[in-house]
Formats: C-alpha cells, structure tokens, sequence
C-alpha cells in the first residue's frame, strides 16, 4: 500500500461543493429517513455559502443528489423567480453543471421552500423541501430531547390537544402552514410550512419527498405511496384554504391556491401562487400549445387518494 | 464564466450507487441497477471513517478498510455485510437502534438471487398497495428471523443484492412468506 492508493488527485473544488464524506453522511441518514419515515434523523449539517435558515437543509440533499444529467427546478413559496430561489438554482447549477428549469414536468429534482407545485409529481421525480423548523412537538413541548422521548413513545395526545384549543378559543383549527400530519400511522412530522392546500399532496403520491431542515441538523423523508395523515378530529374534518372558488386576475384560472394582493382600495386581487403554473395558464388562455400536466387538484378540489 | 466542474468517475459512481439504493429503499421490492456489481458500489457511496462495519466475507475487506472505517463485531456495526447467507443466524445479533435513535439501526447488505426462489408478498410505505417478489438463496428461516427482530420504527434495513441488481427491503416493509 502506498500513500498514493490512499489519497485521490487535488481538485479546486468537490463536485457539487460538499466534499465526499459529507456526502456519504447525508446519504447514509438520507437511507435512514427513509426506512423510518416522518422520523427525524440527526446529520451534520455541513456549511454552505448561504445563511443558515435560507434553505442549506434542503440545498445539501440537493447536491448529495445531483448530477450533470438531473434538471433541476428551485421554488420559493410556489415562484420561480424570487431572489431566494433564482440564488439557489444559479448556485446548483454553477456547482454541478446541472441543466434547470422553470417546468415542472421537466424537472427531475425540485427544491422547494413552503409549497408543492399544482401539477402531479411523478415516480422519476425527488421533491427536497426546505424546512425552517422539524420538530412539530416545539409548540408544546420545547424541550428537544423530550420531546423526542415522546417521538419515541408515540406520545401526540398534547398535539391533539393545541388542535382541541383551538378549536374551543376559535371556533375552528387556526393552524395554517406546517400542519402537523402522521406519516404511515407512526409518527407525527411537520411537513414543512407548505398550506393546508398541500398537505393532502404528501398523501399516497408517486414521488419521494425529502425534507431537511439544515439550521436545527434534521433530515426526515416521505417515501412514494405512504400515508400522511393530517391531525383531525373524527367530527371536526381537515379543510384547506378556501380558494377553491377564487379566480385569478391574470389568468382567469379558478381552483388553484392563490396569493392575495391587497389593492388601493381594500379589496384584494388574486393569483395563482406556484409562478410557472400560472403562466401556463395565461398561455394556454392565449391559444399557445403548453403541455400541462394533470393537476392535484381539479376545480378546487382534490382527488381522494385512497 | 466559470468552467462548469465535472465529476470524477468516483463521484459519478457512488452517484449513481446512492441514486440506485435510495431508489430501491423508497420503493421496496422494485429492483434497480447499481453501476458496478456487488457491494463495491454500496461501500463506495455509504462508508468511510465515521462508520463501524461487520464484514462476513473477507473478500470485501481490503476496499472496507480502505474507506477508513472501523471493523467491529456484528452487534457494535452500523454496516453490516453478510454476502452469502449459509445460515440466519447473524440477524439476531444485528444492532436494531433504539426508539429514541431508531437511526442507530444497522444497513445490512446481503447476496441473494432474484425472480426464483420464494414468493414473498410486501405491502406498506413505497408500495402501492401489494407486490410480490421471488428471492432464493437466502437460509430458510431467514424471513421469519427478520420479522422477530424487527420492532417498528426500531430495526434494520436490508439490501438486497444479486449482481448489480438490487433490491430495499426497509424495516417499515411487512412482508408476508406466501
């Protein structure tokens, strides 16, 4: 053995950025995740030339992920174009070599912060959301390593019981993103501060969900054809946002999850909230050709997956 | 402009591993391609200094040793590599995590043969319902074992080899002897 068999040829940079035992660390708590899924597994969280709390949990499953053949797409709450998700495309791209893109039919790879795009992933795709904060059990109980205790014990009835005072001091569940959810009738996981609207998207989808939040160092997944259920009472049913019937004042499309835009006058005008959905829209209301893809949700309602 | 980098042939291949492993993990009983055959490919993507490995056949030991990792005993190990099962025995040694640290549980990768042999019929995350595979060359009581050791969400999770093929077999997966 020689010191050379030990050692590889100097590179400027690692491909992808992180070097390769950050890599293989993720990827081996990436196999855990999923074995266990909705339980949060501990990682390193390597540095990244971005703040944490920007989306590096999220951006280091993407690079372990990534090759010169994955076309990747970046959200940032359902646009395309905001600074967040623009920096972290061109960063993926210029480190990797990757092609991008703004479809979401195209995209194998899409990293996403707080929504799920509007048309059906598929089984060749990877959804990696960014999460803020992992643990749905903060609210209730701050202690971490208690309240992994309760993780381990299957101990929810405190997160029924947020959901019951709610109810009780609102008149209906108030929580808005981040709806707690159980995973495969195990554990109890957040699932990232997407809508309600998204939620139901998680639940029995073809694709891999990857969600990793780097500032707290968890990693936790939602494999394809898995159960997530969102927290409910048997005689109080899990509603979405009401904008089902909401029509968007550029395109006309109805029955999407929009983004409100206050006008001048009080009032508010709405549009559709995932950016390239909604200029398909507009195109295809324009006559153009756009392939569109088969959507979640059909006039404002989503198809029981079960 | 920058040069765009390009990946060594190491990191295109423990790409590739990685995206074939995790692939067979999340869509248990579907099998996948990894880039070399054996389990050259699962210690190029996964080991190095930070894992303690148990290592059945000994042919497999200088490229372990080469990522830097730890042999150790099969119970102390995070990876486990059996290659060819003459009996059932090792499972029950196997580390299964803790419920606190259900991560703890080890990777175990094991040589079978794929499309003969028993039937098995697995359902839960990752499947769609029902599916049903057929691996030989495994010990007879090695199914049964499996399900004794696993305790939900502690346990191990297998990988299950037959050249360059490769198929997950998660501990969320119920499998069923048909």
């Amino acid at each position: 053995m020689s010191l050379s068999s030990l050692t590889k040829p100097w590179q400027p940079m690692s491909y992808g950025f992180l070097d390769a035992s950050a890599k293989r660390e993720i990827r081996r708590k990436m196999l855990k995740a999923v074995a266990v899924p909705g339980c949060q597994m501990p990682y390193a969280s390597r540095e990244v030339p971005m703040a944490r709390g920007w989306g590096t949990g999220g951006l280091q499953v993407s690079l372990t992920l990534i090759n010169p053949k994955t076309c990747v797409k970046v959200i940032d709450q359902g646009a395309d174009d905001s600074v967040n998700a623009a920096s972290i495309r061109r960063f993926l791209a210029q480190v990797s070599g990757a092609p991008t893109t703004l479809d979401t039919l195209k995209a194998n790879l899409i990293q996403s912060r707080h929504r799920i795009p509007e048309e059906k992933l598929t089984a060749h795709q990877t959804l990696v959301l960014q999460v803020p904060n992992p643990e749905p059990l903060r609210s209730v109980q701050p202690n971490m390593s208690i309240a992994r205790q309760m993780h381990g014990d299957a101990d929810y009835g405190r997160m029924w019981l947020q959901l019951y005072e709610q109810i009780v001091r609102s008149g209906r569940v108030m929580q808005g993103a981040s709806y707690p959810a159980m995973v495969n009738g195990r554990h109890v996981m957040t699932p990232s501060p997407i809508p309600r609207w998204d939620v139901p998207k998680l639940h029995m989808a073809q694709h891999l969900t990857i969600l990793s939040a780097g500032r707290e160092k968890r990693i936790y997944a939602v494999p394809p054809h898995t159960r997530v259920e969102p927290l409910v009472f048997d005689d109080v049913p899990y509603r979405v946002e009401d904008h089902g019937d909401l029509t968007c004042h550029r395109s006309g499309a109805r029955g999407f999850f929009m983004n409100e835009i206050p006008l001048p006058d009080g009032s508010a005008a709405h549009e559709i909230s995932d950016s390239e959905y909604g200029v398909k829209t507009i195109r295809t209301r324009d006559g153009e050709a756009v392939e569109t893809g088969d959507t979640w949700y059909i006039n404002g309602l989503i198809e029981d997956a079960t | 402009m920058q040069p765009v980098p390009q990946p060594t042939a190491d990191e295109t291949r423990a790409n590739a591993s990685f995206a074939a492993l995790l692939s067979a993990l999340s869509r248990p009983g579907q099998i996948q391609t990894l880039p070399t055959s054996g389990e050259a490919g699962v210690i190029e993507a996964l080991l190095d200094r930070e894992c303690r490995v148990a290592c059945a056949d000994p042919r497999l030991l200088p490229q372990v040793m080469q990522t830097g990792a730890l042999i150790a005993e099969i119970p102390q190990a995070d990876h486990v590599f059996l290659g060819q099962m003459t009996t059932a025995a090792p499972l029950n040694d196997i580390c299964i995590g803790s419920d606190l640290y259900p991560d703890a549980g080890a990777t175990v990768v094991v040589n079978a043969t794929f499309d003969n042999g028993v039937r098995l019929g697995l359902t839960g995350p990752g499947i769609d319902g029902e599916t049903t595979v057929q691996i030989a060359g495994l010990p007879a009581d090695f199914w049964q074992l499996r399900k004794q050791r696993i305790r939900y969400p502690m346990g191990f999770d297998l990988f299950l080899l037959d050249g360059a093929r490769v198929m997950g077999l998660p501990r969320s997966t119920t499998l069923e002897v048909l």
